[in-house]
């Protein structure tokens, strides 16, 4: 296929947690506030003069500093964040949006205040509380929660305009980007697709990690270019695959998955576009924040909610991408030391397999996976795998 | 009116034992014990009996040596005050000691006297229902590992002398009371044993370590946590225990660098070690992201078993979310009567609350006892009757009052004494901080036997203690809440790292140690994630921290003799001191309980 216009700008873009979009945006009197997590809503971070950046440590190498401060066996997502922090790498941030989710990412929060890894005057940390099931209460829970230690903290400390008027602006921003970012991806649905897993992991991460204005454009322009791209006229791929699980932010995740042979066709990750890409409907009968609230809340696929209807939820979600994307199997992994997904991933990948009949190659990994020969041999078996059952498939129907 | 707990009738509900279903079991053992005595090597069986006499005899002779090379002070200080190098009581490989300890003329006595009440106790309990209890025994290979509680309670006292010594044993009967009672519910409830059906209904099973404080406005239900006796005390008592559940759900895929208390609740449910009974089950998301997760394994394994998660705001101090939490702990409380067909009771709650606030008048009065020169009750079984006390009984049974008055009274008269728990043997006072592993390795009883290093309080003890609401229901409900959120563990490890890190220097000054036991859970992220400031902020403080390495149930990992040889590099090379004890400063203790 022939290359996308934007793809090597978007690729550049990713080098840098503080890259040259960002830096526009900031130098247009914007103010970056930086999250991981999806139990933060997105939108709530683009109202008025402010936008999102989803952080991310790309090109992380050594992290021994971090590793000092929290061990050597916790999530190296959060260390290689920490290090990223003390280096420097987020002194371009006005905010971070956190919340306490996990116990890694809360302290890899906490370092950063407490070693003071940024010193604008204004900067602020947040830690919102987030619950573990759906009700009616814990909803107020986290619409409180949004509302003191999010939207009024940016009030006070950047003169942020937290009006309805404002969240229902952002609202309507980030839904272009999700109609955009839910059209490319529907096309992945094709039997040979105009675009591949790894290109739409560039743009899904260009959308968390840019000023959703900045951006917009581009991604627009890169629909309409996919939409008349000229596929291959026979696929490269030799099988097509689900990825979900914890946090993947490493494009050589998705390199090294496809080099093996497997078309992602799903991304049902954190940082991926299920859940992070869906239109946030609103009736005009609700507040817009408790609706914007219970939006990322029925969306999130996060193993945190312990409530057997989100247990359900999370392995229908896979089991029904699988299917509209005409998957062959399911890749689940999981960061490595990470507690709820280290749970999570056997007994899904299990349940997966033997209850929904899905091949599943269930793995842990690290935050960054360039040059793991294990990583490669371990997808190379698997698409082997899922080629032998398609073959012996077609035979039984022969 | 007094009230009666648990209520007998509990225990006089009929049973519907399948005697088919146990005889098919016992076929099933008899079969595995005939295997077991057919690959038996019996010569090697009988050279390992004779190894154990000679090694008898050689101890014997050598303990005969000993008393003869002693000058007559020495023989007299023997006779009165006990014996001086516990390292011998420990035998390469062996699970027991080779016999209980001499301490001296009176406490000897004392001691044996305590030890014939547990056997009383234990006896008399199980006689309640014997039969589903010595069913349970042949089909939980955890229930074995009961039969060493005395060993326990000799590990737990070791070197213990005086008031002490009874305060420790008061303490440790309560608990083991509450175990034989709750063993012997679990027995006659399970649908394997003794399957009273009656019983069942009664029960509600509580998930790893959440608070009982909620069953005390249900006097006609019995709240049991679920894992306790399976795996999380078993592994108390027998740190080997846990180890076949642990591998048996890293072999189904989970990573082996989580922490083994959910791993092995997890392995539990896969080998099918967890009793099946009770009307509902109170899941609940503390003290940690690792217990949130083990429920699903919980929930997996018993499809049948209607479940309530339990899960409290982690922000706690943040009061703008405590709507959330008393409607949580609103929507538990009808869940429980939905399915039990119980109503709450507010005069029952408001009776245990009572008891508890004056229980925690009383823990109140043994920190300030033991913030003096003059420390009284320290010690492995105060921690543990302490984490108990908060956790489980949480008021409900009104027996505790009493043990509580008596501990206080002997607590009092040795402080006017100046006893010392460890008569004469304390150089040091220690605190210890992050998640405590003296249990496991009879680490507290070997600091002071060994190198005269007093524990004087754990973090886990260090809890909730504002008196709790008793006349208001929404202020009692908020108090509650608060409660449930400051339980162990999670009082520290969550709310951010003021509750743990600048908590422990709070904890310094009121305290005074000259050391603080640092265990550092190789497998609990929470704490990992703080490591380099703990060890900033002692360096700024001048704070003595000894870092010592664990994994709980899971000594493979890092084993007993590892964590003391961390401490004995410290005090050598550091502290620049020599042991009390040296036959305690290495010995091997792997394969004991």
């Amino acid at each position: 296929m022939k290359d996308l216009r934007y793809l090597l700008e978007f690729e550049n873009l990713l080098e840098d947690a503080d890259n040259a979009l960002v830096r526009q945006a900031q130098a247009d009197g914007q103010y970056a506030i930086g999250y991981t997590c999806y139990h933060m809503p997105e939108v709530l971070l683009n109202v008025d003069n402010c936008f999102s950046t989803r952080i991310r440590a790309p090109r992380s190498t050594s992290i021994d500093i971090a590793t000092y401060y929290m061990s050597n066996y916790t999530c190296e997502y959060a260390r290689s964040l920490l290090e990223r922090a003390i280096e420097g790498g987020y002194e371009f941030l006005d905010g971070i949006a956190g919340v306490d989710a996990c116990s890694a990412m809360n302290r890899c929060y906490e370092h950063m205040e407490i070693l003071k890894c940024n010193s604008k005057p204004h900067f602020f940390v947040t830690h919102t509380d987030v619950p573990y099931k759906i009700e009616e209460y814990t909803i107020d829970q986290v619409q409180i929660q949004m509302r003191l230690r999010l939207l009024d903290v940016m009030h006070e400390k950047l003169g942020t305009d937290t009006s309805d008027e404002a969240l229902l602006k952002a609202v309507e921003e980030h839904n272009e980007m999700c109609r955009i970012m839910t059209e490319i991806g529907n096309l992945r649905k094709l039997d040979n697709p105009p675009v591949t897993g790894y290109e739409f992991h560039v743009l899904n991460l260009v959308s968390y990690c840019c000023p959703t204005a900045l951006i917009l454009p581009k991604l627009k322009e890169t629909l309409e270019e996919i939409k008349t791209r000229e596929p291959d006229a026979k696929s490269a791929f030799r099988a097509r695959v689900v990825v979900a699980g914890s946090e993947v932010d490493d494009l050589d995740f998705s390199r090294l998955l496809e080099e093996a042979g497997a078309l992602i066709v799903g991304d049902r990750y954190c940082y991926g576009s299920t859940p992070g890409r869906e239109v946030i409907e609103l009736n005009e009968n609700e507040d817009i924040l408790r609706q914007i609230c219970r939006h990322y809340m029925k969306t999130s696929e996060c193993a945190r909610y312990m409530a057997n209807d989100k247990i359900q939820q999370r392995r229908d979600t896979i089991d029904r991408l699988a299917r509209e994307y005409h998957a062959d199997g399911i890749v689940f992994e999981q960061m490595k030391y990470c507690d709820f997904w280290a749970f999570e991933r056997p007994l899904a990948s299990h349940i997966l397999q033997e209850e929904y009949g899905w091949p599943v190659l269930s793995i842990d990994r690290s935050y960054n996976v360039r040059g793991s020969g294990q990583l490669r041999t371990r997808f190379q078996a698997f698409v082997e795998a899922l080629e032998i059952k398609r073959i012996q498939r077609a035979k039984e129907v022969i | 009116m007094g009230v009666k707990y648990p209520d007998p009738k509990f225990f006089k509900y009929k049973d519907h034992i399948d005697w088919k279903k146990q005889a098919k079991n016992l076929k099933e053992i008899g079969g595995i014990v005939k295997d077991i005595l057919k690959e038996t090597d019996w010569k090697d069986a009988g050279k390992s009996v004779a190894d154990d006499v000679k090694a008898f005899a050689k101890r014997a002779s050598y303990e005969a040596s000993l008393l003869q090379k002693m000058s007559a002070a020495e023989r007299k200080d023997f006779l009165l005050n006990g014996e001086k190098q516990l390292g011998k009581l420990y035998r390469s490989g062996k699970m027991a000691t080779v016999r209980r300890e001499w301490r001296g003329l009176k406490d000897t006595a004392a001691d044996y006297y305590e030890w014939l009440r547990m056997w009383g106790m234990l006896l008399g309990t199980f006689s309640k229902d014997l039969v589903p209890a010595l069913g349970g025994a042949v089909h939980y290979r955890w229930m074995i590992s009961y039969f060493c509680c005395h060993s326990f309670m000799d590990k737990n006292t070791l070197g213990l002398r005086g008031k002490a010594l009874k305060m420790h044993h008061e303490l440790i009967y309560a608990i083991f009371r509450y175990v034989a009672e709750n063993l012997v519910l679990l027995m006659k409830g399970d649908e394997k044993v003794g399957n009273s059906t009656d019983l069942s209904k009664k029960v509600v099973l509580l998930d790893e370590m959440t608070m009982a404080q909620i069953m005390a406005g249900f006097p006609d239900l019995i709240g049991i946590p679920y894992q306790l006796m399976p795996v999380f005390l078993l592994s108390e008592i027998d740190q080997l225990a846990c180890e076949p559940y642990i591998d048996a759900v890293e072999s189904y895929g989970l990573p082996s660098d989580t922490c083994p208390v959910p791993t092995s609740e997890c392995g539990a449910c896969v080998i099918d070690a967890l009793p099946h009974l009770g009307a509902c089950f109170i899941s609940s998301s503390m003290p940690c992201d690792g217990s949130v997760m083990a429920s699903s394994y919980t929930s997996r394994r018993f499809k049948d078993l209607p479940t309530y998660h339990l899960a409290f705001p982690v922000r706690y101090e943040d009061e703008s979310i405590m709507d959330a939490a008393v409607a949580d702990i609103k929507g538990c409380i009808r869940f429980i009567e939905e399915q039990t067909g119980a109503k709450w009771n507010w005069d029952a709650y408001f009776a245990a609350m009572k008891r508890f606030n004056q229980e925690t008048a009383y823990e109140l009065q043994k920190w300030e006892v033991n913030q003096t020169p003059y420390p009284q009750l320290i010690g492995p079984c105060y921690e543990l009757f302490r984490k108990w006390n908060y956790e489980m009984d949480g008021g409900i049974d009104p027996r505790i009052l009493k043990t509580f008055e008596k501990v206080d009274r002997l607590m009092k008269q040795a402080y006017e004494n100046r006893e010392e728990p460890w008569r004469g043997k304390m150089r040091h006072r220690a605190i210890v901080w992050s998640v405590p592993a003296h249990y496991y390795a009879n680490f507290s009883n070997w600091l002071a036997n060994c190198w005269g290093i007093d524990v004087l309080v754990e973090m886990e003890s260090l809890n909730f203690t504002k008196p709790l609401e008793t006349e208001d229901h929404e202020e009692a409900l908020k108090d509650m809440a608060r409660l449930y959120e400051r339980m162990v563990m999670r009082r520290h490890t969550n709310g951010g790292y003021d509750h743990v890190l600048t908590e422990l220097w709070r904890q310094v000054e009121a305290w005074k140690p000259d050391i603080v036991i640092m265990y550092q859970h190789v497998s609990c992220k929470n704490m990992a994630t703080l490591n380099g400031l703990f060890e900033d902020q002692a360096r700024e403080r001048g704070v003595r921290l000894i870092w010592i390495e664990h994994d709980l149930m899971d000594p493979r990992t890092v084993s007993r003799k590892d964590m003391r040889s961390k401490v004995n590099e410290y005090m050598r090379t550091v502290m620049r001191e020599e042991p009390l004890d040296p036959s305690l400063v290495d010995f091997e203790d792997d394969a004991s309980w």
